[in-house]
């Protein structure tokens, strides 16, 4: 089914349910609905319409205004579906879409807690991000949200003791944990070794960054934008800036696009290959970590060397790019993509026929087809069971309309899989920079952009390392965006590891948990809390010292 | 032997402060060699002392909930029974300290008595990642303790003897590890086990159980641990050079025999992915039965042989 003939049934099914806006994007199909037809509606897209649920965008429209709006936005190749709920601000009551979409309900979490919409019949209504001790009835994406000050005194730390009242024996894996680079708690409840339960608690670096840019012009926007995610930062504003071109109606030249889609293939080579050496250091095999690590500085070098920063890269302007490639650059490019090439050859030969390495990945973590979509799985997750979303395809945006690139797919679904189907995309991704570099279209890097954005709203999907990475901006005519909502796809595929832990060993549960290639900083976004001038939270050496004394020895 | 030489034996050498600092720089070449293989450049030569110094001067937590006795004494007996280990081996090639008929098997359980330590240590703490810890590092002393007894048994009845000093000139004729390879396999992997080296980490693995058993050891306590499995390291490699090698019966012989075995262990640790609890123990019932089918034949190839 293509996106038109998507689209079009999309339309036959959602008619009766409610009323049909115009979408200023051929692609895209908006309906208004009453709350109480939603679940209907998402069901008959999903079952019916064969779209799957992107992302869910909450909205304050005002106190003017006196409504909460909340967007979900359904997906089939390149056609999106947004089904736009109102509520009222002083009561806002919606039902919940988990009857027919399990995993909407990491999204609509996050809509509970940041706008205080109330999901009626949700499964789960708990914090998702916001810490337990943060103040009821302050949601920090309404519009007249006042940050609330720092609480007086640290928060409790829990009884840790073996064997709870529940009788089961809890392993607690992090928030700080030398298998995790980042913070997230994990409770897995175990039977010796076998994993009996499993649950999840993120939210230890949100920083609050799609709030902060509705307090900062378009531009700032940008670069904190790029800060939400360390490794595929390029990504982000990638996206940002393509939804913001999309409002100003202005499309950045060839030239641009290229290089922006450059970018995003070395960056992906750079993603996959980290992930490659987490993922065998949690195996236990150091060597193939130390090994790719030792390779990826390459692709940090041509990184550098074309942006100025091996990390966070500001490689893109609104209209363009900052960044030229010259004729000696794109043969020093050239030159690490062959080393790069040679290398993720010799790994894809490693991780398909090292016999210790495939006693620990073959057959483990299996996630199926039916699992992949039942879970909502994105990107290379989705791929290594056979189910095929990869954005660059079904809705090339940029300049992937006329560099495409390949799909990568395998069927296995276990974690060898998802070894091979990410070292294979590091040839893809080569294979597309050479075919940049070799018709690198000539012509102006950045097209002119107004300082005030005209009102309206876009969304862009682009693909990063780990999935599709969804942007809704919403523009009120301002110098500053009115909303900006960014899902990310670790957000989708967390739910399903959860699942999957459970009748594994424990020493399997951190490679799958890595299978999904997690990003932490990018599942945490919105909301910092302003420490109070003076504040018991500045601690002396002292009183840090007794602080741990008190807990240790308690 | 007048108490001087005792106390010499005792606190200087073969046991206390040589086999101490031969056991850190063990330890900093294995470090080293497996860095190289891994494209890293490693430690500098001093760092496993400089380790060893810092968590001494460092204040050792006691957790809540852990038997403070116990807590204490461990790492001195696990470190205890590792220095009283290295008496009966003929340390640097200039023979045992003390031999008696019979002292190899004194010798396996002095060896034994350190993971033991451990595993109580970790069964001792009531945290999580020790207690998981302190149970994989039990499973596998059963996985791995009757194969490398089986396998150093070997040597034993082809020497007809089961004092380490006549093994140990009995071998000086007889390179074991041509007649008994299958011996010489599992007593290697016996000792990586013991050491919980790489592959057989597991006890410890750091992305699942942080530290395992010695998750809560900060300071002294796990400065001997580690100084003890230094020791062992040493003293275990003594023994495979001294059974299987040839004999050790020099300096210059110890040093290369053991080095080579140092070697070999590296590459071992750099070639292998960690195996699960489950894995190990799978891979030790043939261990064990490959170490028995030794011993089999070597009683048959006697019974044969007397029969002539």
């Amino acid at each position: 089914m293509t996106s038109e003939e998507a689209l079009n049934k999309a339309g036959a099914l959602l008619a009766p349910l409610g009323s049909e806006t115009p979408s200023p994007d051929p692609l895209r199909k908006d309906a208004i609905l009453p709350p109480a037809s939603l679940p209907a509606a998402a069901a008959a897209l999903v079952e019916q319409g064969e779209f799957y649920l992107s992302a869910i965008t909450g909205m304050d429209l005002g106190p003017e205004a006196g409504q909460l709006e909340v967007l979900y936005h359904f997906c089939h190749a390149g056609a999106v579906v947004t089904l736009r709920v109102q509520t009222p601000r002083q009561q806002p009551e919606i039902p919940t879409i988990c009857g027919s979409i399990p995993h909407a309900s990491l999204y609509e979490r996050e809509v509970v807690e940041m706008l205080g919409v109330n999901i009626l019949g949700a499964p789960d209504t708990s914090h998702l991000y916001l810490p337990e001790d943060w103040p009821a009835n302050t949601y920090p994406l309404r519009k007249d949200f006042v940050a609330p000050q720092a609480p007086d005194s640290a928060p409790e730390v829990g009884e840790s003791q073996p064997g709870s009242s529940t009788g089961r024996f809890v392993v607690p894996i992090g928030p700080q944990h030398p298998a995790l680079k980042e913070p997230g708690r994990f409770e897995f409840s175990v039977d010796g070794e076998i994993v009996t339960g499993a649950s999840v608690r993120l939210g230890y670096v949100h920083r609050g960054i799609e709030k902060a840019c509705e307090e900062r012009n378009w531009t700032q926007g940008m670069y904190l934008l790029e800060r939400v995610c360390g490794i595929c930062s390029h990504t982000h504003a990638f996206a940002y800036v393509l939804a913001v071109e999309k409002l100003a109606g202005v499309e950045a030249p060839p030239r641009a696009q290229a290089i922006r889609e450059l970018l995003a293939g070395l960056e992906r080579i750079h993603s996959h290959l980290l992930w490659l050496g987490v993922a065998a250091h949690e195996a236990g095999f150091d060597t193939l970590f130390m090994y790719s690590w030792r390779d990826r500085e390459t692709v940090m070098d041509l990184l550098e060397k074309l942006t100025g920063n091996r990390v966070n890269y500001s490689a893109n302007i609104l209209g363009g790019v900052k960044c030229e490639i010259t004729s000696e650059l794109a043969e020093t490019i050239r030159q690490g993509l062959d080393f790069l090439e040679n290398r993720a050859q010799h790994y894809l030969t490693v991780v398909t026929t090292d016999a210790s390495f495939l006693q620990r990945t073959r057959g483990i973590g299996v996630t199926t087809y039916e699992q992949a979509l039942h879970f909502g799985l994105l990107g290379p997750t989705a791929r290594a069971s056979g189910l095929v979303r990869d954005i660059r395809v079904e809705a090339p945006y940029g300049a992937y309309k006329s560099f495409p690139v390949s799909v990568v797919k395998e069927t296995a679904g276990d974690l060898e899989a998802k070894f091979i189907v990410r070292i294979k995309e590091i040839f893809v991704s080569c294979a597309a920079i050479r075919m940049i570099l070799d018709n690198l279209p000539g012509g102006e890097l950045a097209a002119r952009m107004p300082r005030k954005i005209p009102a309206g709203e876009a969304i862009s999907r682009v693909e990063a390392p780990r999935g599709e990475l969804f942007y809704f901006v919403k523009s009120n005519g301002g110098e500053k965006p009115e909303r900006v909502h960014a899902r990310t796809p670790s957000v989708n595929n967390f739910a399903s590891v959860m699942q999957l832990a459970i009748g594994h060993q424990l020493a399997d549960v951190p490679m799958i948990l890595a299978g999904i290639d997690p990003c932490f900083s990018c599942n945490d976004r919105m909301v910092v809390l302003r420490p109070r001038h003076g504040s018991p939270q500045v601690w002396s050496w002292d009183e840090l010292l007794r602080y741990a004394n008190q807990v240790v020895r308690r | 032997m007048n108490s001087f030489q005792t106390l010499f034996t005792f606190l200087i050498f073969p046991s206390g402060l040589s086999v101490l600092a031969l056991g850190l720089a063990y330890d900093w070449a294995g470090r080293k060699v497996v860095a190289r293989l891994q494209n890293r450049i490693g430690p500098r030569w001093f760092q496993p002392l400089a380790d060893v110094l810092k968590l001494l001067s460092k204040e050792e937590v006691e957790p809540s909930g852990a038997d403070r006795f116990l807590f204490m004494a461990l790492p001195v007996i696990a470190l205890a029974g590792a220095l009283t280990a290295v008496l009966y081996v003929p340390l640097g090639g200039l023979g045992p300290a003390f031999s008696f008929q019979g002292d190899l098997v004194v010798t396996l359980y002095l060896l034994s008595l350190l993971t033991l330590c451990i595993g109580l240590a970790g069964a001792n703490t009531s945290t999580r990642f020790s207690v998981i810890g302190a149970t994989r590092t039990l499973t596998q002393v059963f996985s791995y303790e009757a194969p490398f007894l089986l396998a150093l048994l070997g040597p034993a009845i082809a020497a007809g003897s089961w004092q380490i000093s006549e093994i140990n000139s009995y071998a000086q004729s007889h390179w074991l590890v041509i007649l008994q390879p299958i011996g010489f396999v599992v007593a290697m992997i016996g000792l990586m086990g013991k050491l919980e080296m790489p592959p057989f980490d597991a006890p410890e693995a750091e992305t699942e159980i942080v530290a395992g058993a010695l998750t809560e050891y900060s300071g002294r306590g796990l400065a001997l641990f580690r100084l003890g499995k230094d020791v062992e390291l040493v003293a275990g490699l003594t023994l495979i050079a001294a059974f299987f090698l040839g004999g050790v019966t020099n300096p210059l012989s110890f040093l290369l025999k053991t080095l080579f075995l140092l070697a070999l262990f590296a590459v071992l640790q750099t070639l292998l992915t960690r195996l699960r609890i489950d894995q190990v123990a799978r891979w030790w019932r043939y261990g064990a039965l490959l170490g028995l089918a030794q011993v089999m034949l070597m009683i048959l190839w006697n019974i044969w042989q007397g029969g002539l």
